[in-house]
């Protein structure tokens, strides 16, 4: 079983790597160990997007049942955005899940990934509290999402207004990452992000 | 009294070859009946068809007579369509087993029905290139004969199918397993995947899975839900009505194989259970599982299933769940059942809406969770009624039949208290309304009937017998008349 794997994941690895569709589409996989079950994907942010200019990377393990079971992959890269868990990285897509098919490969998976950026799911949330902002809020989810991008996936757009909120709550004693969230989950209200930190 | 009880007792005195009217055939008729029909032997008045609002037609089957139906019906479209067992199988799983409507849709068009049933495709057969074409699945180069496909075309070499199929099955995936190419729905018939799988093991774990989806898929069938039962209950309908399976004694509900719950619908029912579970902890928290007493505020643990408490140090009357006076549950008005909703909630702070909202669900959540222990409670009280029978009979104080009324009369209580437990997530969910308000009134009636009929249950000995009898009565009335406007199947 695990032969047939191996045998794949050689066999994919050098498909991604070398197709000139996948470098003009910004995805990337690399080898994590010698027996090709942990690999390190990357994806471009997608063009005219929050995510645009970001580079996001990836944890994918290959199952010693795979292609007939799909990879498990999930973001290290921290990102926000309806489907995937702002906390765990997390992602909820079907083909990750039921609609997995045998006949997919990395280069699907990682495509449609990308694709996901683009187009989110907020119907199908895997992070309820993004999905109820990219819902009810959507302008202020924009800018939250560009504003993971930039600080997470080096992304090129400084929102100087969030970052000096997240600055002042960091001078007055909070983590970085935690008044980030918070912020982010409590729509950029100082008042309410720091009292939601301190409850 | 009821032509039942009459039946049952004819049936001990046969037992017991004490029968002085003697074992006639017609006798024997009757028992038989009796055991056939064991849907309702309880009723007093073994209400009709058009009078029991939960009559409902069943038989039990076993599985291979189960398997038999099934293979018939398979067989009709076979025939009728033309069509190979396995499409047959899969054209009824997937149509809700309607078979009038499969062979109108596919003399209409077989190609289109059979496409729209995952069946059948336009697309083009894969070309396999070559002396040693690759398999895209596991990137082996292979000789042209190891290639196969479903409708679809797409071909994968037989090693590969055969491990989709391991994976599948052992995912418990059995008639829905579909082909492995990137977005194809294709479904694969039975007969391709016995044709591969090598493993013998999961070609038997495949028959069972996919019979089991035959059965959960097809409306007049259900397995009995009871731990480690083998009965499929047939019906002639697919309606939420009680079946009460003769094997295991489980009481379930036909539509949705959760416990019976009339009157309360099916998706109330589990919408209720699983906001239980989610908030059981606080409910228990707050729902303690002894009172004191209202009046001299002695601890009291409550011991039997009725809710008409008697303070064994005051001696004075009062409800369990209120802890108001007993005498104002009286005949006429029984408003302990009723939640007293707060007319301005609408103008207050969303704190004290959740506040109420949580009040709300613990009033109907403490009386749901009452009527539960009651009930295991009751069962205590059969038990012990069981074994006073037996000491009159032995102490000659009349026979085994004198004393049967008593545990007619706990088996009622029980179906009763049942009902009641029931009627409590359906008033949750209810609309505010002049509806509601005579469910709730209708509820009330019966809840005090049952208190009174278990005060009698738990006191038989110095209750008179006609009196009890009276009551079972009123009860079982009462009981009839909220599911008669109510039960909505």
């Amino acid at each position: 079983m695990a032969n047939i794997a191996e045998q794949r994941i050689k066999r994919e690895f050098r498909e991604v790597v070398k197709s000139d569709e996948v470098a003009a589409c910004n995805i990337k996989v690399e080898l994590v160990n010698d027996n090709f079950t942990e690999l390190r994907g990357e994806i471009g942010g997608p063009p005219d997007t929050a995510y645009e200019g970001g580079n996001f990377k990836l944890e994918i393990n290959i199952p010693e049942t795979y292609p007939f079971n799909p990879p498990q992959v999930k973001f290290v890269t921290k990102i926000w955005h309806p489907n995937i868990s702002s906390v765990t990285g997390a992602i909820c897509l079907d083909i990750l899940k039921d609609q997995w098919a045998a006949a997919m490969t990395l280069r699907t998976v990682l495509l449609s990934l990308q694709a996901l950026l683009a187009a989110a799911e907020p119907d199908d949330p895997q992070d309820a509290v993004v999905a109820q902002q990219y819902k009810d809020n959507n302008a202020i989810f924009q800018r939250t999402a560009r504003h993971w991008t930039t600080a997470y996936a080096g992304g090129p757009n400084i929102d100087a207004e969030l970052e000096e909120k997240v600055t002042s709550m960091k001078n007055m004693g909070f983590d970085e990452h935690k008044a980030r969230v918070a912020l982010s989950t409590k729509d950029w209200d100082v008042t309410r992000a720091a009292e939601y930190l301190i409850s | 009294m009821s032509s039942d009880i009459n039946r049952q007792m004819s049936h001990v005195s046969e037992a017991s070859s004490m029968g002085s009217d003697g074992n006639s055939s017609e006798d024997l008729e009757e028992d038989n009946d009796y055991y056939m029909d064991n849907t309702d032997d309880l009723d007093l008045d073994c209400p009709s068809k058009a009078d029991d609002p939960e009559y409902f037609e069943y038989e039990p089957l076993q599985l291979i007579d189960a398997e038999g139906m099934l293979n018939e019906e398979i067989e009709t479209l076979c025939t009728r369509l033309k069509v190979n067992p396995s499409t047959a199988k899969m054209l009824l799983f997937g149509h809700n087993w309607s078979k009038e409507e499969i062979i109108e849709n596919y003399q209409r068009d077989p190609l289109g029905f059979l496409i729209e049933s995952h069946l059948a495709s336009r697309r083009k057969h894969d070309k396999l290139v070559g002396p040693r074409p690759t398999c895209s699945v596991c990137c082996r180069d292979l000789s042209q004969d190891s290639f196969l496909s479903v409708a679809c075309g797409h071909m994968f070499c037989r090693e590969c199918w055969d491990m989709h199929f391991q994976t599948q099955i052992q995912d418990g995936v059995t008639t829905g397993i579909e082909c492995m190419a990137k977005e194809c729905s294709i479904l694969v018939p039975e007969d391709f995947v016995c044709e591969i799988l090598t493993n013998p093991k999961l070609r038997d774990k495949y028959s069972k899975f996919s019979f089991n989806d035959l059965i959960k898929s097809h409306p007049r069938l259900r397995f009995c839900p009871g731990i480690d039962c083998s009965v499929i209950v047939k019906a002639k309908e697919c309606k939420a009505k009680k079946v009460e399976c003769q094997a295991c004694g489980a009481i379930f509900c036909f539509k949705c194989g959760l416990n019976y719950h009339a009157p309360t619908e099916c998706a109330v029912v589990k919408k209720w259970l699983t906001k239980c579970e989610d908030d059981s902890e606080t409910a228990n928290y707050i729902s303690a599982h002894t009172k004191d007493c209202p009046r001299c505020h002695v601890c009291i643990e409550k011991n039997g299933g009725c809710n008409h408490m008697q303070c064994p140090s005051c001696k004075c009357d009062f409800c369990w769940m209120c802890l108001g006076d007993w005498n104002n549950h009286g005949s006429e008005y029984y408003e302990c059942s009723r939640y007293k909703e707060n007319p301005n909630i609408a103008h207050e702070s969303m704190h004290v809406q959740a506040r109420e909202a949580l009040k709300k669900y613990l009033f109907y959540y403490g009386r749901w969770e009452n009527h539960a222990k009651s009930l295991q409670l009751e069962e205590l009280t059969t038990e012990k009624i069981q074994t006073r029978t037996q000491k009159k009979v032995m102490n000659n104080e009349g026979t085994w039949i004198d004393w049967q009324y008593l545990m007619q009369a706990a088996a009622l209580l029980k179906k009763c208290r049942y009902t009641l437990q029931y009627t409590y997530p359906y008033a949750y969910y209810m609309e505010k309304g002049s509806r509601k308000e005579l469910f709730e009134y209708q509820q009330s009636q019966l809840e005090s009937e049952v208190e009174n009929l278990s005060w009698k249950v738990e006191r038989a000995e110095i209750v008179d017998r006609g009196e009890l009898e009276n009551q079972m009565d009123i009860a079982e009335k009462r009981r009839q008349t909220l599911l008669k406007d109510f039960l909505e199947v």
